[in-house]
């Protein structure tokens, strides 16, 4: 294998797992509350969309269509929630379909990414540029150039409105990018140890399970989360790879509602915030894995 | 190499001659060790990405619609189907308004991106936490924020006609039901996703500029503004060329945040090439003509895939 420094990529550098970003700002003695008070002001606008999507979920008819808009809803309104999620069975299946399709892409994909990232970014194989391609493309195919011959393929394998169809469609959308990002944890692992290991009598599966895995565990949660959030919130293979309402995933469902509801934008915006939900809280548990994957680059649209 | 069979000592100790037959059978099943580690993630690829793709051209080379779908038996027609549909009165107008879409997402997302980035950069109590927050705009599923959206933009109680109305521009424009409108609204919302993910490949790039950089510009005299285009630009061009290439990419093929704010409506006017294509094969269900505008779609990422791989060669032979 030739030197790791040669094989280092501008993904790696923005990634390099550990990494402590350094801080700038030299001269500054002082802490600069003021930059902080103008930041609390820009994210507040930025993220001002979100505070209307939930606060429209508490909301009455009547404080829905009002002029000004009803800033603050004030009493809260939970029947919403009700209507939308709690006595609906549609989405309350739905929701468990995206349960289940998320936590199988997830898996699947850590277990076909794991050792594939280990072989590309350590063994010495004679076409790692070669195996590394189709990795690189995949991530930026459109998902409807998938999607078409999927569902063409997958009505005569048998696989459309079944959970096993849209888990491995989905670990098509997951799998090339869970391999480029968990890559360079590999190579931040030192050499010496699987070698060591070879010394002990371990075979290579050993290695790779005993050793190098548990020192990778933070590019595996990466990966993982990221396989979560992308299949949880995918849409295109749940429009096209299923025709029974009972099998749609939550994205779907919910995008049925918005023609079924129309403007009735209470229970839309509740069935909305319901829908991330499960993605906040995963942000606010992983926030440090996220924030490392996203900047490895490829991500999600 | 790991298990170099000259030094592994369970080997030592046997004849010249044994010890080299068994190499050789250690070094092949060695290698067959190695490549199983890739392998299932190469086959799954190859079954469930590489053939479909490859179907996708054997499908656009037959007249399969919803008549012989399930039957089989569709008519060869060659090339038709991509004639077809590039001499079709929508294909030209989709092009435009991907491109239109495209290109008025990406150069707001990069622009505001950007300046998030250096503000953040300038380091303050709370930075990261604040950073952090905005990535939740990111992760949010593309219906969610689509749907939300749809409100946003409604007529007379959506909020952005609420805060037009605020600046001094009373209006109640139902911004997704006007064609002349939708397109610019659909791209708003775009601008919005995409502003955290620029935000923060940039944001990485700007810790990778040696400071020292700035500080001897500073004694030298350049003003902020030369110091961001003559340190901060060329210092970061790799990561900003990345950031637009990929961009470009994902954006092109953007589909689940146009369909749920207006499915490619009102009168054509959001109907990007991606929405074009699953009419053309799940609401038509002509499947021919829908796998040749796909293979018409893949050209533009593909070229820019190309592009992409051959920048990051660049990159990891520079470094």
């Amino acid at each position: 294998m030739s030197a790791p420094s040669r094989t280092v990529t501008l993904t790696e550098t923005l990634v390099t797992p550990g990494r402590k970003p350094s801080r700038r700002g030299l001269k500054s003695e002082r802490p600069k509350w003021h930059l902080t008070a103008v930041a609390i002001v820009v994210v507040g606008m930025f993220l001002f969309p979100l505070y209307w999507l939930v606060s429209t979920s508490f909301k009455s008819p009547e404080q829905l269509f009002t002029k000004p808009p009803t800033w603050v809803p004030v009493p809260v309104d939970v029947s919403n929630y009700a209507t939308a999620v709690f006595d609906n069975p549609i989405m309350m299946r739905a929701l468990g379909n995206s349960v289940i399709i998320s936590i199988g892409a997830t898996l699947m994909t850590l277990l076909l990414a794991a050792p594939a990232a280990y072989a590309l970014a350590r063994l010495r194989l004679r076409w790692t540029a070669l195996l590394l391609l189709p990795f690189l493309v995949a991530q930026l195919l459109p998902a409807i150039n998938v999607a078409l011959p999927m569902f063409t393929l997958f009505t005569q394998w048998g696989l459309v409105n079944s959970y096993a169809g849209l888990i491995l469609a989905n670990t098509v959308g997951t799998l090339p990018f869970a391999v480029i990002v968990l890559r360079p944890f590999y190579l931040t692992i030192p050499k010496e140890l699987e070698e060591a290991a070879a010394v002990d009598g371990a075979t290579r599966f050993q290695a790779f399970f005993r050793i190098v895995l548990p020192l990778v565990r933070p590019g595996l949660v990466t990966v993982a989360v990221f396989a979560f959030v992308m299949t949880w919130g995918e849409f295109v293979f749940g429009l096209t790879l299923t025709t029974q309402r009972e099998m749609q995933p939550v994205t779907v469902t919910l995008n049925s509602f918005i023609g079924l509801y129309g403007t009735q934008w209470g229970p839309l915006m509740a069935a909305s915030t319901i829908v991330a939900i499960p993605l906040i809280i995963v942000f606010v548990i992983f926030q440090r894995y996220i924030t490392s994957g996203l900047a490895a680059g490829s991500v999600k649209d | 190499m790991i298990l170099d069979t000259r030094t592994d000592p369970r080997v030592a100790g046997s004849s010249p001659a044994a010890r080299g037959a068994r190499s050789r059978r250690r070094r092949r099943l060695d290698a067959f060790g190695r490549y199983s580690f890739v392998l299932p993630a190469v086959i799954f690829l190859i079954v469930f990405m590489l053939y479909p793709l490859v179907y996708t051209f054997n499908l656009s080379l037959f007249d399969v619609n919803a008549g012989n779908f399930l039957t089989g038996g569709a008519p060869f027609v060659g090339l038709e189907n991509y004639a077809q549909f590039l001499t079709s009165p929508n294909f030209l107008p989709s092009l435009i308004i991907t491109l239109v879409f495209t290109v008025g997402s990406l150069v707001f997302q990069h622009s505001i991106g950007f300046m998030f980035a250096l503000f953040f950069n300038r380091g303050f109590p709370l930075s990261g936490l604040l950073r952090a927050l905005m990535l939740v705009v990111w992760v949010m599923p593309a219906v969610v924020s689509a749907s939300l959206w749809r409100w946003i933009f409604s007529g007379s109680y959506g909020l952005f006609n609420a805060f037009l109305g605020l600046l001094g521009i009373p209006s109640t424009e139902p911004w997704l039901v006007n064609p002349n409108t939708a397109l610019i609204a659909v791209i708003i919302a775009n601008i919005w996703v995409g502003i955290p993910f620029h935000m923060m490949l940039l944001f990485a790039g700007l810790q990778g500029v040696p400071i020292q950089l700035y500080e001897a510009a500073s004694i030298d005299g350049a003003s902020a503004w030369q110091r961001f285009w003559r340190i901060t630009v060329p210092m970061m061009r790799p990561v900003i060329v990345i950031a637009l290439l990929l961009g470009f990419v994902h954006t092109f093929k953007v589909f689940d945040l146009i369909y749920v704010m207006t499915a490619g409506g009102p009168a054509g006017a959001t109907n990007v090439l991606s929405i074009e294509v699953y009419k053309l094969s799940f609401e038509y269900f002509r499947f021919g003509d829908g796998a040749a505008a796909a293979n018409v779609l893949l050209i533009i990422p593909l070229l820019l895939s190309v592009l992409y791989l051959w920048l990051r060669r660049r990159e990891e032979s520079t470094l």
